[in-house]
């Protein structure tokens, strides 16, 4: 017999799962069982309250996924609407046989990894920093938190002119400081152009590390730091025994939330090279833009699927791993 | 008790139909007869937007009930986000229509043949034989009065090329690339050309081989040969690409691989670079340089192939209106307001366009200066020929994005000028043969 279907009919036998194990009578003290919440008229008002705020993300949230969703597998280019038939799977069928997508999912890889690594370093240094009282702390605060107020595109455009080869302002310092001797082509050499924009995201990003570390940092008591203090621990120990546990969860959450949101930001690419040299620092979402830019809104779709797909299946492994080493620490 | 339910209910629905209404509603007329017209323009700038207000409020005046909303999205957004608008069918009367967007907006059904209303109307006598001609499709339909033309010249340093010891600006490719390389001087921060590497290589690319193409050219379709190949099929082809990559071999800054257009025209600006092929609006822009006089620049007509013919590929826009519009009528007299007399002479000097009236011939304003050089061009018509290209093909922004990696993978050495004409060969072939 197949044990699953064992399974279900056992479950289906045994008595639904309650609060209330015994007969009301034989225990006089228990408290009134609560009234089931969404009945009558009550449900009705609650559901009412509830109405602005479901029909909000219904028009704002599902209806976009789904008709984006739906497109992904219908012939859907905006430069003729006349046959939008559907295709099954040919969207993503010549997505993966492109070799720009492999060239793309490459950039996307050194874009995470090269972006989110100095900036978890930084800020976390950073937040250890501001961590301490000292004068002036407040506005050492606001102006490393400025960056997170600018748009990403106009990083972008700011980040375009200062890595300019012949009128920025990078190849200047490098030159008056006599580290170079020529200008470096910063966003036309392939061998560079990831680079700078690496550069822009980690200046960009640090400080949501910032943010979210300082913040978890300022729940330790200071009594912890005492107690170690006391009993001779110094600055390394303390940092990976005392303050990495105390904030694990934070960490695990921040690295989780900005990998995905790297992995999802084109705006600073876009500003500075557009995805060139030939592709060079395209990454997956760039690379989606500059498909809808033509128009093909099908294949642009089947991209969004995708990328949702890997960020799913990273999301999972991740947590599935802090949780395990969360578990065995604790 | 129950009333207060009934109230919660209430309010509910009330958000509820309020929050949906806002989704899709939109209305544009008032109870006292006033249309307002939603208007979106799409190249946009800061200068032309300005100019575009005040010729509205000449317009609102002559027509008090008449209001017009001018929405300015940024450029590089502009046409995503008129589509989207003519997509929904809501909230745009009228709009600006560009020679690459008006084939798939119209096969798409979005905007509005005018043809039958503009039947009759007095502003057609005045306009010039372009701009008759570049407001009808193939099939005679009119989808937009264009505002004014692009087209290119060749902007130059006169003090940098008598200082090389020429006597005259470069009339053809090879003068260019002579003339380029002589001016280099990476050492001093000085380089010969400004190269389009970046977004939009390809129209400069086209135009190079355009050139040497000119005397088979196919006049109506600047990509096609007068036996029906492609251009780029042809063996001049190849011979114009090898002079144009050695231009930003031996003439051109390095990083130019990644310029665009507003590093383009920075480096002639600031002063570092002695040639630019760009359309007219950018005379406006360099006069505003303070780093080179008026006196350091002007414009020589475009360049010639080894025929001695140059080949002008025209760009236009103009202002349309969305098929979805309940004020059709009232749209096409803020069209005509636009594309005659005053305003329009306004809009296209204020904008450094080439102008769509007649009339404009025998103004001083288009014969001097960096002027003077589309002049020339206009007067000699068989050497600087006037072609159309398939800027209305539905996949000309596909094409665009293919041909700018492409010449960039050239440049990076990573692709042969024969493998890409190649390519671009089998790529127009099989797209005609599809249609």
């Amino acid at each position: 017999m197949n044990p699953s279907t064992t399974d279900a009919k056992a479950r289906q036998a045994a008595p639904p799962p309650t609060d209330n194990p015994g007969p009301a009578a034989a225990r006089p003290a228990a408290p009134r069982p609560r009234r089931p919440v969404f009945t009558g008229r009550r449900g009705l008002s609650i559901a009412a309250f509830m109405a602005p705020a479901a029909l909000f993300v219904a028009i704002f949230v599902y209806y976009p996924m789904i008709a984006g969703g739906q497109m992904a597998f219908r012939n859907w280019n905006l430069n003729d609407l006349t046959d939008t038939s559907w295709v099954g799977l040919k969207n993503f069928k010549g997505i993966l046989d492109d070799p720009v997508f492999y060239t793309v999912l490459g950039n996307t890889a050194v874009w995470v990894v090269g972006s989110i690594v100095p900036q978890f370093v930084i800020g976390f240094a950073i937040a250890l920093w501001l961590r301490r009282r000292f004068r002036f702390r407040g506005l050492y605060q606001a102006l490393i938190f400025f960056p997170w107020a600018i748009s990403g595109f106009l990083i972008g455009i700011l980040f375009r002119w200062m890595f300019n080869s012949e009128f920025g302002v990078v190849n200047d310092l490098l030159e008056k400081a006599h580290l170079i001797d020529t200008p470096i082509p910063w966003l036309a050499d392939p061998k560079t152009a990831m680079t700078a924009v690496v550069i822009a995201n980690i200046w960009y990003g640090v400080t949501f590390f910032t943010i979210m570390i300082l913040a978890a940092l300022q729940s330790i008591p200071d009594e912890i730091y005492e107690a170690a203090a006391l009993d001779g621990a110094g600055k390394v120990r303390t940092l990976f025994q005392i303050t990495i546990p105390s904030i694990r969860g934070t960490l695990a959450l921040t690295v989780l939330l900005r990998v995905i949101w790297i992995f999802n930001f084109p705006d600073i690419i876009f500003g500075m090279t557009g995805g060139g040299p030939s592709n060079e620092t395209h990454i997956v979402t760039t690379w989606m833009i500059s498909i809808t830019q033509q128009g093909d809104y099908g294949k642009a779709s089947a991209v969004g699927l995708i990328v949702v797909a890997m960020l799913m299946v990273f999301s999972v492994f991740y947590l599935t791993a802090t949780r395990e080493r969360n578990g065995k620490t604790s | 008790m129950l009333s207060r339910r009934k109230a919660a209910v209430a309010l509910g629905l009330a958000t509820a139909l309020t929050v949906s209404g806002c989704a899709v509603g939109g209305g544009s007329g008032a109870s006292d007869g006033t249309v307002t017209l939603h208007m979106v323009e799409s190249l946009t700038n800061p200068v032309r937007t300005a100019v575009l207000k005040t010729l509205i409020g000449q317009f609102e005046k002559q027509n008090p009930k008449i209001k017009v909303d001018l929405i300015s999205p940024p450029t590089e957004q502009a046409d995503q986000k008129i589509q989207q608008m003519l997509q929904s069918g809501s909230g745009i009367d009228t709009m600006e229509v560009r020679d690459i967007t008006a084939g798939p907006w119209s096969t798409n059904g979005w905007i509005y043949d005018m043809s039958k209303d503009l039947k009759g109307w007095s502003g057609w006598d005045a306009l010039t034989d372009n701009a008759v001609k570049y407001s009808k499709d193939a099939k005679g339909r009119t989808y937009y009065i264009p505002y004014g033309f692009y087209g290119l010249s060749l902007y130059y340093r006169t003090d940098l090329v008598s200082d090389a010891g020429f006597s005259a600006p470069p009339a053809s490719w090879d003068d260019l690339l002579k003339q380029a390389t002589a001016i280099q001087d990476p050492d001093k921060r000085r380089y010969g050309y400004a190269f389009r590497g970046g977004t939009n290589a390809n129209s400069n690319a086209v135009a190079v081989i355009e050139a040497y193409v000119a005397d088979k050219i196919d006049r109506d379709n600047g990509f096609k040969l007068t036996d029906g190949k492609t251009i780029f099929s042809a063996p001049e082809a190849l011979t114009a690409l090898e002079t144009y990559f050695k231009l930003f071999k031996k003439a051109s800054p390095p990083s130019s691989v990644a310029w665009g257009y507003p590093e383009m025209v920075e480096g002639f600006s600031n002063g570092s670079t002695a040639f630019l092929l760009q359309d007219p609006e950018v005379i406006a822009t360099v006069g505003e340089s303070k780093s080179i006089t008026k006196k350091q620049w002007t414009t020589a007509p475009l360049l010639t192939g080894p025929s001695g013919k140059a080949v002008q590929p025209v760009a236009t826009a103009g202002w349309g209106i969305a098929s979805a519009s309940k004020h059709k009528a009232e749209a096409e007299k803020l069209i005509k307001f636009l594309s005659e007399g005053d305003a329009a002479t306004t809009f296209d000097k204020k904008n450094s366009l080439v102008p769509i009236l007649k009339s404009s011939a025998d103004d001083t304003f288009y014969k001097t200066g960096a002027w003077a050089s589309y002049v020339t061009m206009t007067e000699s018509p068989d050497t600087y020929i006037t072609v159309t290209q398939p800027r209305n093909s539905s996949w000309w922004t596909e094409w665009i994005q293919k041909s700018d990696s492409e010449i960039q993978k050239v440049l990076l050495g990573k692709m042969t000028p024969k493998e890409l004409l190649a390519g671009w060969n089998t790529y127009w072939t099989e797209k005609w043969k599809s249609q």
